[in-house]
């Protein structure tokens, strides 16, 4: 009985134990699936209008004891030409005081209500506790519509928008930015120009008094208040403080139309200073919220580099490692062109290959269709934010703004998640093919020329370089300055340490190597032979001798045949029982500077003559020869010949490059050492 | 008289009426040590999972800098059931938002979700807790993408060294592993082995280093069930054992200069050690570095920024659960030097050292900081950050509503004691902070 007791009890906990288990099966291997969406509620804001023209929307939200309030004068965009500066200005000075409470005394009494009051020049934003509202209420409308603009501030304000401009002189940021919009734009475009040292001291203060005067006016204006306030009471209030705002005339403005480039070009601009290059590939769209295409290109540019999913950062961050992130961006705007831009800060050395991978994303985002699975998850994307943002107060109002300000449809939030839904994988690759361009993008790079112009050189594109400012400026300087002490002659000792020492090297008598490759189908393989006075090289296909070239005190000929008497002349400084023998002797060769080389910097030895010029690469930290390039200019047409050497290898004491890398016609041919011999197997006979 | 007793009423009121809008929480353990924070709001169809592992730059060792921030980017690379690649994706795809981010104390992972994908965030956060993925393809990948992240945000960006405190910290610290910056040394990182990773791990992301915060719109029952089911059989770590390192007091300033090539204008810094986050003169500091830079009426401002002496002043104070950092500085303007400025920052630190700040200025501190109390409580992902880092690094939960009454009850004769004991002379780094020439 006992017993049995027991094991029924021990059944029991067993089956508890069971039933817990069961409870605790999950299958983690399985993505949990969503539950059912949730419901949304698109609140609306309460709105009223005073006769002098300002528009007011309120959201209550009484969750938190605060409120927020923009002010927005929706005047469209203002150029300011030779006096660029003055909107800066007189934004900074909005603010300060008004024409009855001092200055002091009004930014002392907002910092004391623990408030924050910005005005710019044409909108307003704070944010205090709800106890603290009327009274900054009632402050802002004082400063909006009586501001204190002082000879006095005025002169702060500028001197400090000049320290300021001169402050991102040596930002890559900071100058990317300006030159984008002023070589897409244009500087005679309200979104193109920028303020210099030299317009922002052509600004007066009875340049800011007029500027207020015109463009502060209630015309335009939308007023939204969010929070912890009620409709009744922000109503009473906002008349009271804002009814005798007069109205006025708004100057009208016609923007400039902006065109692409006939042809896809680079834009550079030097910064020595730079770690990363700034690129940026823009084209320009004209594209209101409004258009159809709206959606397509929402999800178009979400799939393309909208973000950590997107194809720019799987490709470039994630599987190239080019940079900290790569992303696109498709803008809208109703009075002007807005841009399509794919940008990325990358390091110096894969700036070229940067390019061509944001090109080559672009060509295939437009001549294939995205998945199916692409556009569901852009959609997710799009949604979910859509639902978030409602946790904050203020979406609401800035949907109520954008409705008005934008020329949508009323129901334009309401029907949103519906016009997401509808967009289709050939909607997509519509809009890619109408609103990202492959032919008539400007691509924009702020960068550091020593490092990365030469490749982008041999990119097909053209390259205009800017300066700082956006100025046509000339092909910057491409060589570093070589440091103290270092000559030729130490540069060929290091040279010659390195591959085996400099008096071992100096003494030998003669030099043989081999190399072999594998090109346009059959075995290259060719024989140099050096000594101190003469030279034979021996070319051969497939076993037979091809071309052979000796030179000695008498001439170079290449096939027995001699070559010029001017060309064979400045080609004789090469004999030596290394090339690099030959350098040292020669006067006219000659140390010019440090260049990269695959990255690492690189010592040049360079010989310029009538026919024949040659520049030598030496790796600064190894000291190894990297690189020979031999330009050759004979009536009127040049050849270029290069070649890379690595993977040194010793033989009888002495190293010799392993790999030597160069072209053969459009290939890029790889030879490796097969054989090298100093002092034995060459004799006179090889130089007949 | 009745003036007074009818103010004094309505200022209870007042502060009544700011305590009604309490965050609520519960707080419990899961048998393997995860301690669990759930704060519901249903007032929006959104919700947040958060995980804040008790790690951060200050447990690497020497020679083994930017571990924690390296695992930061790792802990993304997959887990046994999430392949390589798919973490962000798979958060975007169901409509979320995540990210990460790492400090001297702690490394912080969240997701934000329509509040239908609750399930979805747990799943992810449990799997990153119980089997990453770990290995060398991960390692090489992310290593690249922490170099570009350093170039960025730190070799290309003007001021990087002072936002990141990479030419800040080794000065201030000698010791304590604070010396070393988050972001760490890229030799150390290219040295590293796996197995170092390995362990690494094995030592810090156990669920008893950490702690899970649920905040937003769900139903607590089931919410707790699914807590259970997707972390319940995580196994438990090895005891942390928290590192203890003193520093001995700086006696005599230390003048150092330091050089960035992304600038135009150079800065004069200050820079001080100062006490941990959990005691009250840290708070008191926070008070310090508002009386000086807080507002276009502030003491350091109207002196410098107004006076045209100076284009910018700042202040940081970096609360840190074993030391902080208070940093002042300015940036020059026109002829002033940086000498100047030094000199213009000592004649305001001497005055709060020697005068009590005027009751007015003090009712100004009290609505500001009401005002950032306020604030810093949107929205729920804020909400969960705020929760876990108090129950982290300060140990103490509930200083989501409480941490305004440490502020409340900070008097002026706090903020002159504290001046004078933190922001001694003799005991802070003078850094010049210039323009370095490209040749």
């Amino acid at each position: 009985m006992k017993n049995n007791m027991r094991t029924k009890i021990t059944t029991l906990i067993a089956l508890f134990l069971i039933s817990l288990g069961v409870n605790a099966q999950i299958d983690r291997s399985q993505q949990p699936k969503a539950g059912p969406a949730p419901t949304i509620n698109l609140g609306k804001p309460q709105t009223f209008e005073l006769k002098n023209g300002l528009k007011v929307m309120v959201v209550e939200n009484h969750k938190l004891p605060k409120v927020s309030a923009t002010l927005i004068l929706d005047n469209g965009p203002i150029f300011e030409g030779e006096k660029a500066g003055l909107t800066s200005i007189a934004g900074e000075m909005m603010g300060n005081g008004t024409k009855t409470i001092s200055k002091d005394a009004f930014n002392e009494e907002i910092d004391f209500l623990g408030a924050n009051l910005n005005i710019g020049s044409q909108s307003a934003n704070f944010n205090t506790l709800s106890k603290f509202f009327p009274r900054i209420l009632q402050l802002t409308a004082d400063a909006v519509q009586n501001p204190l603009l002082t000879q006095e501030e005025f002169e702060k304000e500028q001197a400090k928008l000049i320290e300021g401009i001169k402050s991102g002189e040596n930002s890559v940021a900071a100058i990317a930015a300006k030159a984008q919009n002023a070589l897409v734009y244009g500087k005679n475009h309200p979104y193109g120009e920028f303020e210099t040292e030299t317009t922002a001291k052509n600004v007066t203060l009875a340049d800011v008094q007029n500027f207020y005067a015109t463009y502060f006016k209630p015309n335009n204006a939308y007023l939204v208040i969010v929070g912890d306030v009620t409709f009744k009471d922000v109503k009473a209030q906002v008349t009271k403080h804002f009814n005798n705002w007069k109205k006025g005339t708004i100057p009208v403005y016609e923007i400039p139309k902006v065109t692409d480039v006939a042809k896809t070009e680079i834009n550079f601009i030097d910064m020595p200073n730079a770690v990363q290059s700034d690129i940026a590939v823009i084209n320009t769209v004209d594209l209101k919220m409004s258009n159809p295409d709206y959606f397509a290109t929402l999800l178009a540019n979400k799939i393309f580099g909208g973000g950590g999913e997107g194809r720019l950062f799987l490709n470039l961050r994630e599987d190239k490692g080019y940079t900290y992130g790569a992303y696109s961006r498709i803008g809208n705007d109703e009075r002007t062109s807005a841009t399509f831009k794919s940008a990325a800060s990358v390091r110096n050395m894969v700036t070229d290959s940067s390019v061509v991978e944001f090109m080559k994303e672009i060509k295939t985002f437009r001549d294939t269709k995205v998945t199916d699975e692409e556009l569901k998850n852009a959609k997710a994307a799009y949604i979910g934010s859509f639902v978030m943002a409602l946790e904050n107060p203020a979406t609401v109002a800035s949907y109520a703004l954008n409705i008005v300000t934008k020329k949508l449809p009323e129901n334009f939030y309401e029907t949103y998640l519906q016009k997401i839904n509808a967009v289709t994988v050939d909607d997509v690759q519509r809009v890619a093919q109408k609103y990202f361009s492959t032919d008539n993008a400007r691509i924009v790079i702020v960068g550091k020329a020593l490092d990365a112009l030469p490749n982008l050189e041999k990119l097909p594109y053209a390259i205009n370089y800017f300066d700082k400012e956006s100025n046509a400026a000339s092909k910057p300087e491409m060589s570093k300055p070589l440091p103290n002490g270092v000559t030729k002659l130490t540069v060929l000792d290091n040279f010659f340490n390195a591959i085996g020492g400099a008096a071992k090297v100096k003494a030998l008598k003669s030099t043989l190597v081999t190399y072999e490759a594998n090109a346009m189908g059959s075995v290259i393989s060719t024989t140099e032979k050096r000594t101190s006075t003469k030279y034979a090289n021996e070319t051969s296909m497939g076993g037979n001798v091809v071309a052979k070239i000796v030179m000695t005190k008498d001439g170079v000929f290449m096939n027995k045949q001699p070559l010029p008497a001017p060309m064979a002349g400045e080609m004789s400084y090469t004999i030596g029982t290394f090339l690099e023998m030959g350098l040292l002797n020669n006067e006219s060769s000659k140390l010019t500077g440090i260049e990269i080389v695959d990255g690492k910097d690189a010592y040049v030895i360079s010989t310029k003559g009538e026919i024949v010029s040659s520049s030598v690469y030496f790796d600064v930290a190894t000291g190894l020869k990297v690189k020979e390039l031999q330009v050759i200019t004979m009536q009127g047409q040049t050849q270029n010949q290069e070649a890379t050497f690595s993977n040194y290898q010793e033989f009888n004491g002495i190293k010799f490059p392993g790999t030597k890398t160069g072209s053969l016609g459009p290939q890029k041919v790889e030879f490796k050492l097969i054989g090298a011999k100093v002092n034995e197997g060459v004799s006179e006979a090889d130089f007949i | 008289m009745r003036k007074i007793i009818y103010l004094s009423s309505l200022a209870l009121f007042l502060s009544v009426s700011l305590f009604a809008q309490k965050v609520e929480f519960e707080e419990y353990d899961l048998s393997n040590g995860l301690h669990v924070i759930l704060h519901k709001d249903n007032s929006a169809p959104i919700i947040s999972t958060s995980v804040m592992y008790h790690v951060g730059a200050k447990d690497e060792v020497d020679g083994r800098t930017g571990f924690a921030h390296f695992f930061e980017h790792l802990l993304f690379e997959g887990t046994k059931n999430i392949p390589k690649g798919e973490f962000f994706k798979i958060v975007s795809a169901n409509g979320g938002a995540n990210n990460a981010n790492t400090t001297q104390d702690r490394t912080f992972y969240y997701e934000t979700f329509p509040s239908n994908n609750l399930e979805l965030g747990l799943w992810l956060e449990s799997e990153r807790m119980l089997h990453p993925v770990i290995n060398q393809v991960g390692v090489d990948t992310q290593n690249e993408v922490i170099k570009e992240e350093k170039r960025a945000r730190i070799d290309n960006a003007p001021y990087g060294k002072i936002s990141y405190r990479t030419g800040i910290n080794q000065h201030i610290f000698k010791n304590h592993p604070y010396k070393n910056s988050v972001i760490g040394s890229m030799e150390d990182l290219d040295a590293a082995k796996l197995q170092e990773f390995l362990d690494f791990h094995k030592k810090f992301y156990a669920p008893n280093n950490a702690v899970l915060v649920v905040a937003g719109d769900f139903e607590t029952e089931a919410t707790k069930k699914m807590i259970e089911n997707y972390f319940g059989d995580i196994p438990k770590g090895e005891k942390v054992e928290r590192i203890n390192i003193k520093e001995a007091p700086i006696t005599e300033s230390i003048k150092v200069t330091e050089y960035d090539s992304n600038i135009q204008i150079p800065v004069k810094l200050f820079i001080y050690r100062t006490p941990s986050n959990k005691d009250k003169d840290s708070y008191t500091l926070d008070m310090v570095s508002s009386i000086l830079t807080s507002g276009k009426s502030a003491r350091l401002y109207k002196k410098l920024v107004e006076e045209k002496k100076a284009l910018q002043v700042l202040a940081f104070n970096d609360s840190q659960e074993d030391y902080g950092t208070y940093i002042m500085g300015a940036l020059p303007m026109g002829a002033t030097t940086l000498d100047e400025l030094g000199v213009e920052m000592d004649a305001e630190i001497t005055k709060l050292q020697n005068e009590l700040i005027s009751e007015k200025e003090f009712q100004k501190l009290q609505n500001q900081f009401e005002n950032n109390f306020v604030n810093s409580n949107s929205g729920v992902q804020n909400i969960a950050n705020t929760l876990a880092a108090n129950y982290t690094l300060k140990g103490n939960t509930n200083l989501i509503n409480d941490e305004i009454t440490i502020y409340r009850s900070i008097t002026r004769e706090d903020i002159k004691r504290v001046a004078n004991e933190f922001l001694n002379k003799n005991s802070r780094v003078e850094m010049d902070y210039l323009k370095k020439e490209i040749e």
